[in-house]
């Protein structure tokens, strides 16, 4: 069992995740038309390149847009849950370990007590933006079982993960186990769903800098205050 | 019933028809028609399958339902913070069902949709800038227009609108023979003021040619003349067309892409029978967005430019302040309280922020100019944009739309506003009307008018006893 899914199953998880991620840049890309979206990306690049960095740049950055400042709250809520699922898995030691040991990888890691800390503030952030969803009407409106699916299936792996690295639970097997499949699951599920904002958020808010970049004042020389 | 008598998929591209559907007094009939009008399923799937593409179907698939939207919405935030009022439900629950149905949706869905995209967002494109991903809701509310339109479920006055453009090349009927009289006979009264002032008509290679919106000649003719007597003071060399003056486009607030099409080709076709070195619009938003930002890809221009530089109102004002070709009498400066509306289609949507700001320091005493809050990109649409205003179906909800700049207006303690839009001019005007806060509102041109210094030799000569 340990064989399979750390063996075959993971390669294809790898291949999947990546190739379905690349599928949807280049769909999106592809799918990009001058006319329909009444911009001229093809012949107005420059401009187009550097407002698509300008407007990636204020929203990647804690409190960089204008949209993240009036909502202090959320946007902690926010980094601290995307750092967090992000970072942790890339960087920590017991991932290293197999690297090492499977490809001789030297592999910078994280001290266990910060990935703790990112671990369970991400787990918090997320249980808030469940709530978030319930008691905000704003936000209840929008929301379907769907928002929710996602967020079990983001989070499972880092609530296995944290049973498992501190033999919590008590059957480490069962949560070792259940955190290899759960984060399969997870990386599976990211080109399929709306998990691809991992990809799309760049493409998107890259479209929306290049629009403003080149047709909404750029090529005027104003710079759009996120 | 498939189509009706006025509601129907074509649009308007004779006079005769433009005169029945005029002579349905607010749409009565017209309306009572879209209640039984068919969709045309095929037709709205193949439409959906040529238009919908990647950027849309992204929006919508990737929109997280956060509701950070919500409150970037004006329209959420005068409706009592109404969950129905958040972007991302307005959009998802009419595009993105037609999307998901691909387009096998029926007559009340349509009208449903009709009223979402036409009443309860103005285009302003405020959502975007809010949205992490940036998704504009905006933008597809303006798709949407375009896919409701081509099924006939438009509202009334649009449709009449949008007909204008295909018959008259102007909206309001508005005749380039009125147009030509028009600006003879503003010309002929400025005469006695003004000696020497003309308004030379289908002058070629001149300095700028000047397009208006049709709502001068046809109510405000003073704007053209104020606009004239502008260009004599700072000497410029200008001209208007005979034929292709008319720069606003009701059709892109219909959703008629085709008349958009032959709006703005027709106003570049007078450019290149001119060949002027550049172009100026009036202080006009949604004419300048039409023509200027949007228009060159209607044309199908490559590199998203109409074919001759063409500025806004306020940024060749700037400019005659800057380089001192108009100069202000600094006795006759604004000196009371005064505010500045920022025009969602020229400021946020095209950058001109600092630019009006700059004419600002040269017309208001310092010290009297108080900044709406927010302001620039980030300020609130007037609350008849997109249409709004036009739309006698919808005139509850605009009124109450309203609020939003009746607020920001009375917080900054400014009894002036200046406007210098059509649309948003309308909205403030209406806003007085409707609430009553004693305020005043102005273009730019006749208050420029009446305080620049003006140059001897321009003066009328004292007549000889």
């Amino acid at each position: 069992m340990y064989q399979i899914i750390t063996g075959p199953l993971l390669w294809l998880t790898f291949v999947v995740f990546v190739a379905g991620l690349a599928w949807r840049v280049v769909t999106y890309i592809k799918g990009l038309d001058w006319k329909l979206d009444r911009v001229a990306y093809g012949t107005q690049t420059a401009y187009g390149v550097r407002g698509a960095v300008r407007s990636i740049a204020a929203w990647i950055v804690p409190f960089g847009s204008q949209g993240w400042k009036v909502k202090p709250i959320f946007t902690i809520l926010f980094f601290v849950f995307h750092i967090g699922i992000v970072v942790t898995p890339l960087f920590l030691l017991g991932h290293a370990v197999i690297l090492n040991t499977r490809f001789g990888l030297g592999w910078p890691t994280l001290p266990m007590c910060i990935a703790d800390t990112l671990t369970v503030g991400m787990l918090c952030a997320g249980v808030f933006i469940a709530v978030r969803r319930v008691a905000l009407p704003e936000v209840r409106i929008i929301t379907s079982l769907y928002d929710y699916t996602l967020l079990v299936i983001t989070m499972a792996p880092f609530v296995t993960g944290f049973m498992a690295v501190h033999q919590l639970g008590g059957d480490y097997k069962f949560w070792l186990y259940a955190h290899i499949l759960t984060g399969e699951l997870m990386l599976l599920a990211v080109p399929f769903t709306k998990l691809f904002h991992v990809v799309g958020f760049f493409l998107s808010r890259g479209q929306l800098g290049m629009d403003y970049g080149i047709k909404r004042g750029g090529m005027k020389g104003t710079n759009m205050a996120w | 019933m498939p189509e009706g008598k006025f509601c129907n998929r074509t649009p308007v591209n004779t006079q005769e028809d433009l005169d029945a559907l005029l002579a349905d007094k607010g749409g009565k009939q017209y309306y009572e028609e879209m209640e039984a009008l068919d969709v045309d399923v095929p037709k709205l799937a193949a439409s959906l399958k040529n238009t919908c593409k990647s950027r849309t179907s992204t929006w919508l698939e990737m929109c997280a339902h956060c509701g950070l939207c919500a409150d970037s919405c004006f329209l959420y935030l005068v409706n009592d913070r109404d969950p129905k009022q958040v972007p991302a439900y307005k959009i998802q629950s009419t595009l993105g069902e037609m999307v998901k149905k691909n387009g096998e949706v029926d007559n009340a869905f349509m009208r449903e949709a009709m009223e979402v995209a036409w009443s309860k967002c103005t285009c302003c494109n405020r959502c975007g800038q809010y949205c992490p991903y940036g998704i504009d809701m905006g933008v597809m509310f303006s798709y949407l227009r375009g896919l409701l339109h081509s099924q006939g479920f438009v509202p009334w006055e649009l449709k009449i609108g949008a007909g204008m453009h295909r018959v008259f090349k102007a909206q309001m009927n508005v005749t380039d023979e009125d147009w030509t009289e028009t600006c003879d006979w503003m010309a002929e009264e400025a005469q006695d003021e003004w000696p020497g002032l003309e308004i030379p008509i289908d002058k070629e290679n001149a300095d700028i040619m000047y397009t208006v919106n049709a709502r001068e000649p046809k109510h405000y003719p003073e704007d053209i003349s104020e606009a004239a007597i502008l260009f004599h003071v700072a000497g410029e060399n200008w001209t208007v067309p005979s034929s292709g003056w008319e720069q606003t486009s009701l059709s892109m607030f219909a959703g008629d892409w085709e008349a958009c099409t032959m709006q703005v080709k027709h106003v570049y076709a007078a450019i290149d029978r001119l060949n002027p070195k550049r172009c100026v619009g009036t202080e006009c938003g949604h004419a300048h967005r039409a023509t200027v930002i949007e228009g060159p890809y209607w044309a199908g221009r490559p590199d998203g430019l109409p074919p001759k530089p063409y500025m806004h109102y306020v940024e060749w004002l700037a400019e005659a302040l800057r380089l001192g070709k108009i100069k202000i009498d600094p006795a006759k400066r604004i000196k009371q309280l005064v505010t500045l509306q920022d025009s969602c289609n020229y400021i946020r949507n095209h950058g001109l922020k600092e630019i009006t700001r700059e004419i600002v320091s040269y017309i208001v005493e310092p010290g009297y100019f108080v900044e709406m809050s927010p302001n620039k990109e980030h300020n609130y649409c007037c609350g008849g944009g997109g249409g709004f205003n036009g739309i006698g179906r919808f005139r509850k909800q605009r009124n109450r739309a309203l609020m939003m700049k009746r607020d920001q207006i009375l917080a900054t303690g400014a009894k002036l506003v200046l406007a210098p839009c059509h649309n948003c001019w309308d909205a403030i005007r209406d806003l007085e009307e409707e609430f009553k806060i004693g305020i005043k509102w102005s273009f730019l041109k006749p208050l420029v008018v009446g305080m620049m210094i003006v140059p001897e030799h321009l003066k009328p000569k004292e007549e000889e006893e």
